[in-house]
């Protein structure tokens, strides 16, 4: 699985063509699985596999509104999130994870629609994370083919009942 | 067509009842801007705590004393009602030579004693100031009864309570520019209220009936909550952000319909997520309590809105609140 920096030296077009596959993959990853095992745990402080995918439909969101941000804006301070907390505020576990999935690929349509209309100095635009520090957009793309990779495995090891 | 008792009167009290009866409206300068004062009233009287409704209805009534440019009258907020045989005593006004006059209004009923719907107890304050009206404004020398009287008491209530004119009518929700100009601290308890008023109407209520819907298209009382959560999570992050930036822009994020559909409200367990709004607006008290008043002015952008300080977003909550809690009523009354 390649790093945020290894993805950082690959193309803006082959970095968005990785962004673009993850609602198929996610899909394909929980196909046939009956809820019971989506929503099954593997480790009780480990996320299952519809905790993973409402995950990445929140994130999706959060992505997509700091993008509104950095466009609007010059070097906005972005604020933390609580994913954990985010988990069990909006009830993940009771969630259909096949709808979650649906909603994470309307979201994600949205924000490639942004990524692909930036012009050369609006890829230089960004934003303070409050862990990471500035980052453009440039790095966010990076950020979340990474964060793809990182949660589809995840996913994947959960469906397999490991944490 | 006098009423019966007109027959009676002397001559000069005669005088007093054709003048009283002549006049059918009292027009108040700016009704709007009481507006938040009727919609606090509202939100005190579902609390049912009498020092709540008691302080609420001073603020109404010194707020139309001030408006008719009259001399203020004491009040007293009282619980159940006296009663005998002639009925119930709902309000009193007594002048006593050498004190300032007095309202006196009652908020429960004699026997059951419920609280007494919004309506009603606003009818029996307006009837109460209408007394005052006539001694202070109209300089009748004493206040009778008579159909002009009703009449004024009418005009007062549909100034103050204009959404009770229509057949669709809705509870006294205020707008967010209304609530405005009310006091911060007024509207911090309103929103420290909220939790215990959802509380309130959820209790007891089946899960079935929390999850009904009471038109395709309307949420369910559940669907309000997970609403509201969400919500306060998003506007308290706006003013996080606020705080965090100069003038940043506020992005709305997906429509409240499609937070709906997408984290699968009606999945959602609705007493989880009244825990999670309890929790959630604790810490949006605790942030907006701490505040300096220079902070208090700081601000955002917002597409649709404008410039939004953080005052004005404590008062977009307070809408918000009081238009959610309303809508949770009438889901649960399947309207």
């Amino acid at each position: 699985m390649p790093s945020m920096e290894e993805y950082a030296k690959q193309s803006l077009s082959d970095r968005r063509n990785r962004l673009d596959r993850t609602p198929d993959e996610l899909a394909a990853a929980i196909s046939g699985q009956p809820a019971a095992t989506l929503a099954k745990r593997p480790a009780e402080k480990s996320w299952a596999a519809v905790e993973v995918v409402c995950h990445l439909r929140d994130a999706e969101e959060a992505f997509h509104a700091r993008f509104q941000m950095f466009l609007a804006m010059d070097d906005v301070q972005l604020l933390p999130a609580d994913a954990d907390r985010m988990a069990i505020d909006r009830q993940y576990l009771r969630c259909d994870a096949r709808e979650a999935v649906a909603a994470f690929g309307r979201w994600r349509a949205e924000t490639l629609q942004i990524l692909r209309k930036l012009t050369p100095e609006q890829w230089k635009r960004g934003g303070t994370h409050p862990q990471r520090g500035r980052m453009t957009f440039d790095d966010f793309l990076s950020l979340m083919c990474w964060h793809d990779d990182n949660h589809l495995d995840q996913l994947r090891r959960a469906v397999a009942g490991q944490p | 067509m006098p009423f019966a008792y007109y027959d009676r009167l002397t001559k000069a009290q005669k005088e007093i009842y054709r003048r009283s009866d002549g006049i059918t409206e009292v027009r108040l300068p700016r009704p709007a801007e009481l507006h938040p004062l009727v919609g606090s009233l509202d939100v005190a009287l579902r609390t049912e705590k009498r020092d709540d409704t008691q302080r609420a209805t001073e603020r109404l009534i010194r707020g139309l004393t001030d408006a008719l440019a009259i001399p203020p009258v004491k009040v007293e907020v009282l619980a159940a009602r006296p009663h005998a045989k002639w009925g119930e005593l709902h309000g009193l006004y007594t002048v006593e030579r050498g004190k300032p006059p007095t309202i006196q209004l009652w908020m429960r009923t004699a026997k059951q004693k419920r609280v007494v719907a919004f309506r009603t107890y606003m009818r029996t304050l307006l009837h109460e100031v209408g007394h005052h009206v006539d001694y202070a404004l109209l300089r009748l020398p004493d206040s009778f009864h008579t159909e002009g009287f009703y009449k004024r008491e009418s005009s007062l209530f549909y100034q103050l309570v204009p959404d009770a004119a229509r057949p669709d009518a809705k509870p006294a929700v205020t707008s967010a520019e209304d609530w405005a100009r009310v006091p911060i601290d007024e509207r911090l308890a309103r929103l420290e209220r909220t939790p215990n008023d959802l509380a309130r109407l959820m209790r007891g209520q089946s899960d079935a009936a929390l999850s009904r819907r009471p038109a395709t298209e309307a949420w369910s009382a559940k669907e309000v909550v997970c609403h509201l959560r969400d919500a306060e999570e998003h506007l308290s992050g706006w003013m996080a952000l606020i705080l965090a930036n100069d003038d940043p822009v506020l992005i709305e994020a997906g429509a409240a319909a499609r937070w709906a559909e997408d984290r699968q409200y009606a999945r959602q367990h609705a007493g989880a997520a009244w825990d999670a709004f309890g929790r959630r607006r604790d810490e949006t008290l605790t942030l907006l309590r701490a505040l300096t008043p220079r902070q208090w002015q700081w601000s955002g952008r917002h597409a649709r809105r404008g410039r939004m300080t953080v005052d004005f977003l404590l008062s977009l909550m307070a809408w918000h609140d009081d238009d959610h809690v309303a809508q949770l009523r009438r889901a649960l009354r399947g309207e």
